[in-house]
């Protein structure tokens, strides 16, 4: 599923990893695969995507930081809904997954 | 609204432990956990633990996690995840947020079991993709499966930089530099040592000055810093890393307890709360345990939760006060060999220079995170004689001893006192089976052979790494700095359910290296 | 708590590192933060209604820390003797359309 450079196929203490179903989503449209369950954030980094969002006061870029839901750094725009917590939010087959700008999912000039 | 007996917030190694003591009690009791994993931590820590046999020790992390929540559940406890205590309010209740609901509870007592969160540090390009607190990295590969990054710098050298680091060298990353401002590795020396031997370098006195990277981290660049934590010019390295992972301690998550009224100490660096050795807060009922209580070893956390669980069936008539103090000392006396020797609590910022053995302390393992050759032969559990014997490179006095145990012939001894220094049992003829190699969580004890004839010795060292050597297979031996010593062969590898994933990897150097040669590289 | 608010701090000088951001939700930078305890804001709360550090998504759980040390040393004090923020709910940031599924009945849950 997407880079397996990113992904751990064995590990010396954990073994194989529990997954669910291979599944497709997009990221600003484009397709991409990751696993149903696991937070759209690992799914995401799996496929070598570092930016989640552009800060809305200096349009800084973001992404993941503290991966357990607290710090809201990797917040993009779900299924049309922004803010989503993606390091916290399970992957779905289907998920329209977009970059947030501020609190839109329009860059900034379109906006 | 529903009531409970014990409403306990936090489902980590605390909350779980004092939820077990609770409804052993016949307490009905509820766990909240805002995550949808139960374990805290627990389940993000792949290494053994350290301790006694009383205390879960080289027990690995998640499978103390699992056993916990085996335990809960069997008795009862009802453990409620996705589920966030958005306040505590008088009369012990509480709202909870679950799915798109908020629900109200009522506790006749209530454990805050909270945890901690992880402290930050700023600097240029701090906040930019690809700069990761060690939580998240250790979120990220040891739940998930995800590479942090592939070249990466960890910031922190107390236990959970140190961990973090051996964790992500485990998970296949390479891990560029470990850096810290203070002057000395903050962490047990056993897990500076076993990232340093495979050629990590450490920078202590060091910190970051910037990150480089447009959208995302592309570089990283360090200075060493004088003892007012100012950086000295001219002393600036870079290395290219596309992660940096931040290590720099973890404050107490206690704005619930503070909220429901409880007296706080903020003296220290982060707010506490006010409690007694039960973890009894000032506002009756409401008890605080485990890292919100004051950052521990989760050892300490399970606990500090057991001897609140006892002490709130007692406060509510569950237990009669004779019998549960009878079983509270107990936690107490373990909990008191936990917090000794050179990492305890009140050692905390103080500089040792002597073990309890009167040992001096290894200078060169504070500096740069490994005994130095003109230092080792000093500690106890360093000896030569014929034939295989284990070597105990442990130099600092930690409170554990499941070497003693391990050993079938009783060759090493720790003996009463859990903070000593391993010794051999002059006598005791040691059979090489290994389970010393494989028992000791600090990855510190080797079997050697110094004279395996032809000018020849072998070193049998602790394994943890795929892929793993293969008998015959040539390469480099490595010294406890991490630098190649001199060629080495692969003479056996044992893998066994007994070694519990520690592989044994036993390599033929040249017989002037046995004392130096401690990790193999496959060229 | 007794807050002296007769002390004379000064002008406030730019100095390095003020471009840099600390409240990484609302992009409040160290200078802002120092310059809002030259203007007056002399205590977490103060600072965190004047400049809204801490008031974003995460509500303050990265930064609280950070902004504590910034503000003590620029009032010259130990970030032991600043007045303690205040602690209330919701501990995390919930959405106004789950409020109005708050239980209201006594049996709900």
């Amino acid at each position: 599923m997407g880079d397996t450079q990113e992904r751990i196929a064995n590990h010396p203490i954990l073994g194989t990893y529990e997954k669910g179903e291979p599944v497709t989503f997009t990221y600003d449209g484009k397709e991409m695969t990751g696993f149903e369950g696991e937070p759209i954030a690992m799914a995401l980094k799996a496929n070598g995507v570092m930016v989640h969002r552009y800060t809305a006061k200096k349009h800084l870029p973001r992404g993941i930081f503290c991966a357990i839901g607290r710090c809201t750094d990797c917040v993009m725009v779900v299924d049309g809904e922004p803010n989503v917590r993606t390091c916290m939010t399970p992957l779905k087959e289907g998920m329209d997954v977009r970059t947030q700008y501020g609190v839109s999912d329009k860059p900034f000039d379109e906006q | 609204m529903k009531r409970y007996d014990l409403i306990i917030i936090g489902a980590g190694p605390s909350g779980l432990s004092a939820a077990i003591e609770a409804a052993k009690r016949k307490m009905n009791v509820v766990v909240f956990d805002e995550n949808a994993r139960p374990g805290g931590q627990l389940f993000k820590q792949i290494h053994k633990f350290f301790g006694s046999k009383e205390h879960k020790a080289k027990i690995r992390g998640f499978v103390i996690g699992e056993q916990l929540l085996k335990e809960a559940t069997d008795l009862g406890v009802d453990v409620e995840l996705d589920s966030t205590v958005m306040g505590i309010y008088p009369n012990r209740e509480i709202v909870v947020r679950q799915g798109d609901h908020v629900n109200h509870f009522k506790g006749d007592s209530i454990i805050v079991a909270t945890g901690a969160a992880e402290n930050m540090v700023t600097f240029d390009g701090w906040t930019l993709p690809g700069v990761i607190g060690a939580g998240a990295a250790q979120t990220m590969m040891n739940l998930h499966g995800i590479k942090p990054g592939n070249k990466i710098l960890m910031l922190g050298s107390g236990n959970v930089g140190l961990v973090v680091s051996y964790q992500l060298l485990q998970a296949g990353c390479e891990v560029v530099a470990l850096v810290d401002a203070a002057p000395r590795v903050g962490g047990y020396g056993v897990h500076a040592s076993k990232v340093a031997r495979t050629g990590v370098p450490f920078y202590l006195s060091h910190t970051i000055v910037k990150a480089d990277g447009t959208d995302h981290v592309t570089g990283v660049t360090i200075a060493e810093v004088d003892s007012k934590f100012q950086f000295i010019p001219g002393t600036e390295k870079h290395f290219d890393v596309d992660t940096i992972c931040l290590a720099v301690g973890l404050s107490p998550m206690s704005q619930l307890l503070k909220m429901a009224g409880c007296e706080m100490d903020n003296s220290g660096p982060a707010e506490v709360p006010v409690i007694d050795e039960s973890g009894a807060t000032s506002v009756p009922g409401i008890y605080a345990v485990g890292d919100v209580a004051g950052i521990e070893e989760a050892s300490s956390a399970m606990i500090e939760g057991r001897m609140a669980g006892i002490k709130v069936a007692e406060y509510l008539g569950f237990e009669e006060a004779e019998k549960g103090d009878k079983e509270f000392d107990k936690n107490v006396a373990a909990l008191d060999g936990l917090r000794q020797g050179m990492f305890a609590p009140r050692n905390r910022g103080k500089k040792i220079e002597k073990t309890e053995e009167g040992i001096d302390i290894s200078e060169n393992l504070l500096l740069h995170g490994f005994v130095a050759d003109d230092e080792i032969e000093r500690f106890p559990g360093v000896t030569h004689r014929a034939g295989v014997h284990p070597v105990m490179e442990c130099t600092q006095n930690i409170p554990c001893n499941p070497c003693e145990d391990a050993c079938p012939k009783h060759v090493i001894e720790v003996g009463s006192n859990i903070t000593n220094l391993p010794h051999i049992v002059e006598g005791n003829e040691c059979i090489d089976c290994g389970m010393c190699v494989a028992s000791c969580s600090g990855q510190a004890i080797f079997l050697i052979n110094e004279d395996t004839g032809d000018g020849k010795a072998e070193v049998t060292m602790p394994y943890e790494f795929l892929p793993l050597p293969t008998e015959g297979q040539t390469g480099k031996a490595l010294s406890r700095e991490g630098k190649p010593v001199c060629d080495a062969t692969v003479v056996r590898v044992r893998s066994s359910k007994a070694y519990d994933h520690t592989n044994l990897v036993t390599i033929s150097v040249p017989k002037d290296m046995v004392m130096k040669a401690r990790f193999f590289k496959a060229v | 708590m007794r807050i002296d608010r007769t002390r004379d701090l000064g002008p406030y000088v730019e100095k390095e590192g003020d471009d840099r951001i600390i409240c990484r939700c609302e992009e409040v930078t160290q200078g802002e933060i120092r310059k809002a305890v030259h203007d007056g804001m002399f205590t977490l709360t103060e600072v965190r209604r004047y400049l809204r550090c801490g008031m974003g998504l995460c509500q303050g759980q990265t930064c609280g820390k950070l902004v504590r040390g910034i503000i003590a040393r620029e009032l010259g004090e130990k970030p032991s003797e600043l007045e303690p923020a205040t602690s209330r709910s919701p501990m995390r940031p919930t959405e106004m359309h789950v409020w109005a599924n708050e239980e209201t009945n006594e049996e709900g849950a």
